[in-house]
């Protein structure tokens, strides 16, 4: 310890540059690295809700990029009488999150509902901390609504406790009561760009029937539609209602079925993410010899250091310790920024009150941040391996009479 | 006499530059005798010094130091050899820059484990006084002379009251005041001692000044 200090303070610390050099150079492969394995981790999360979903007889619903959809010709009563055609006819799974809503609670977060039918329901299998789960057969307007409440409203609204609030999408004043609370962190990845995600700790999960439908006004009908998810039906019957919604709505949706799915994932996500991971490999290679570069660089001006620690009782197993604590120490402090930045990062979306985004966990670490820091302490092991290797066959190359007089 | 230092080299190869030196060498130096190895540059004097000191294991023999084999000894043995049994004299560029005067003689405390020892640092004392070089203990070398710095690396060398010491070139770069100060030293220590001296060097009249002279020639 007092041998590793001694070369941290007097020998390595006397060239600072080149150990900040070398710190940025280790934290831009540590960052890079670390967003690569987040992202992919992420995705591959979201693949598997997907999946969920995803099944044979499933058709997702996807706003045509060519749709020339002018909204004012869209009213309420074509999309009631839509909706009634949808209940009569098909199967369906919806959930549409994100209207805002003003309502007390300890973290002074703004409110968001996020409507689901018991289709959708049933195929995403919430996890509940406390309480039960939703029922759908309740009567608007004549009884209390049962909803699920996210972790971060749970103190305020425990279970069984009611709520009274104007609902954003019927704008009727209605009272809520709290069945269940929605476990720590969990969220909905965008079926279309699975890597990203909306938590639900300040969400209210209002159960959508039939009735409520009918209640609703254009945006939950609208916003629903372009990710409707028709369950059990053929492709005849996906054909039928996209038809049936140009014909009436003038929206052109596409109704993607399993294997179209799973393809576009292939296309747009697997594709992506093999040349980001292809990019990062690269860049990391890259990094990696300017930091061995950098490190010869530093031995060359530190010759004489070594050479004449080696003549005075140093030997060469305890300089490959002192370098590779050394390395160790800078991995620590790069680790450690990491996950400062990340969890600042993390916290900042508590500072904004961005509630959809406001997750909870250690230093606000998720689980796919820890995973994707024990990818980055692995890729760090290798590159410290591959430096201090190459480092010490360098060092023991000097001849130690050339290098005392250095 | 009893013979500290036993050496038998067939031959000291070096690969990258395709040639040899030291062929079928052999040495052997008794404890507290003054032995002076001479020759022309690029013979081995210091490959050989490098050799006994425990640097370089890349060699065809055998070295019998302290009546055990070094073949068989650990890296770590060898680095505490190195530490506490040998000392190294060498030119006075030999310190290391960013290090008091002071820190560099205490240096091979470091690996002794011996910083704190209050037998050590009176034993550090004895030798500034004696070499005189208080004045200088808190300077970094560049800001000493010649001379001074000559005196900091013999403290540094006899720091751990090593059984060998090698001196690579010590006189080199000094003046004829300073010279005879370094031989003194190293004698004095000799004498003292029993301390065996081994000195590569350039000049005759210090190597005349040895007990034995070894030449070393060319291989043809």
């Amino acid at each position: 310890m007092r041998i590793l200090r001694f070369f941290i303070t007097r020998i390595f610390l006397k060239r600072w540059i080149l150990v900040l050099g070398m710190i940025l150079l280790l934290f831009l492969a540590n960052y890079l690295s670390f967003t690569t394995a987040r992202s992919v981790i992420s995705t591959f999360q979201g693949y598997q809700e997907i999946e969920t979903l995803n099944q044979e007889g499933t058709f997702i619903a996807n706003l045509d990029p060519d749709s020339k959809t002018e909204n004012e010709t869209i009213n309420i009563d074509k999309t009631r009488k839509l909706y009634e055609y949808l209940d009569n006819h098909y199967t369906y799974a919806l959930q549409v999150d994100g209207f805002v809503t003003s309502l007390e609670n300890e973290h002074e977060m703004e409110v968001t509902f996020s409507y689901i039918n018991e289709e959708a329901y049933k195929i995403n299998q919430f996890s509940l901390s406390q309480g039960n789960h939703l029922t759908f057969n309740y009567q608007f307007n004549q009884e209390t609504i049962p909803v699920l409440v996210g972790a971060g409203l749970a103190t305020t609204y425990p279970v069984g406790s009611t709520i009274e609030i104007t609902d954003p999408v019927t704008q009727q004043l209605v009272n809520l009561n709290v069945r269940g609370v929605l476990k720590e962190n969990t969220h909905r990845s965008n079926f279309y760009a699975p890597n990203i995600k909306n938590y639900f700790n300040f969400s209210i999960f209002l159960p959508v029937n039939e009735e409520f439908i009918q209640r609703a006004g254009l945006d939950l009908h609208v916003n629903g539609l372009t990710d409707i998810a028709l369950l059990d039906s053929t492709e005849d019957e996906a054909m039928n209602l996209k038809e049936h919604i140009q014909k009436n709505l003038g929206l052109e949706l596409n109704f993607f079925n399993q294997q179209e799915n799973f393809d576009y994932f292939e296309e747009y996500y697997v594709y992506s993410l093999k040349i980001i991971c292809t990019i990062m490999f690269i860049l990391l290679i890259i990094i990696v010899c300017l930091a061995t570069w950098n490190n010869f660089t530093s031995i060359r001006l530190m010759k004489k250091d070594f050479t004449i620690n080696l003549v005075v009782g140093l030997s060469y197993s305890k300089l490959r310790a002192i370098f590779y604590s050394y390395f160790g120490l800078l991995f620590s402090i790069n680790l450690t920024l990491l996950i400062a930045i990340t969890a600042f990062n993390r916290y900042g979306f508590w500072l904004r009150k961005e509630s959809l985004y406001a997750t909870y966990g250690i230093f606000g670490l998720l689980s796919m941040d820890w995973i994707a820091l024990l990818i980055v302490l692995f890729i760090d092991l290798i590159i410290g391996v591959t430096i201090v290797e190459l480092t010490l066959t360098k060092i023991k190359r000097i001849p130690i009479s050339v290098g005392v007089l250095n | 006499m009893t013979s500290i230092l036993k050496l038998e080299i067939q031959k000291k190869t070096f690969k990258k530059k395709c040639f040899s030196i030291l062929h079928d060498f052999e040495l052997e130096v008794e404890a507290g005798e003054r032995l002076s190895i001479i020759g022309e540059s690029g013979v081995g004097k210091t490959s050989l010094l490098n050799i006994m000191g425990l640097l370089d294991p890349h060699y065809h023999g055998s070295y019998k130091l302290f009546d055990s084999s070094v073949k068989d000894l650990s890296q770590n043995k060898l680095a505490e050899w190195r530490n506490r049994k040998i000392g190294f004299v060498l030119q006075e560029s030999a310190l290391i820059h960013s290090l008091t005067i002071e820190d560099n003689i205490k240096l091979p405390l470091l690996y002794a484990h011996l910083e704190k020892d209050p037998a050590a640092q009176d034993h550090f004392k004895r030798i500034i006084t004696k070499i005189g070089i208080e004045p200088i203990l808190k300077k970094k070398p560049l800001e000493c002379s010649g001379g001074q710095r000559s005196r900091a690396v013999f403290a540094r060398a006899v720091m751990m009251n090593p059984q060998i010491i090698l001196s690579d070139e010590p006189t080199a770069s000094l003046d004829s005041k300073n010279k005879e100060n370094i031989i003194n030293l190293l004698f004095d220590m000799n004498k003292e001692f029993n301390t065996t001296l081994i000195t590569v060097t350039h000049d005759l009249d210090v190597a005349n000044r040895h007990e034995r002279i070894i030449t070393l020639e060319r291989n043809e």
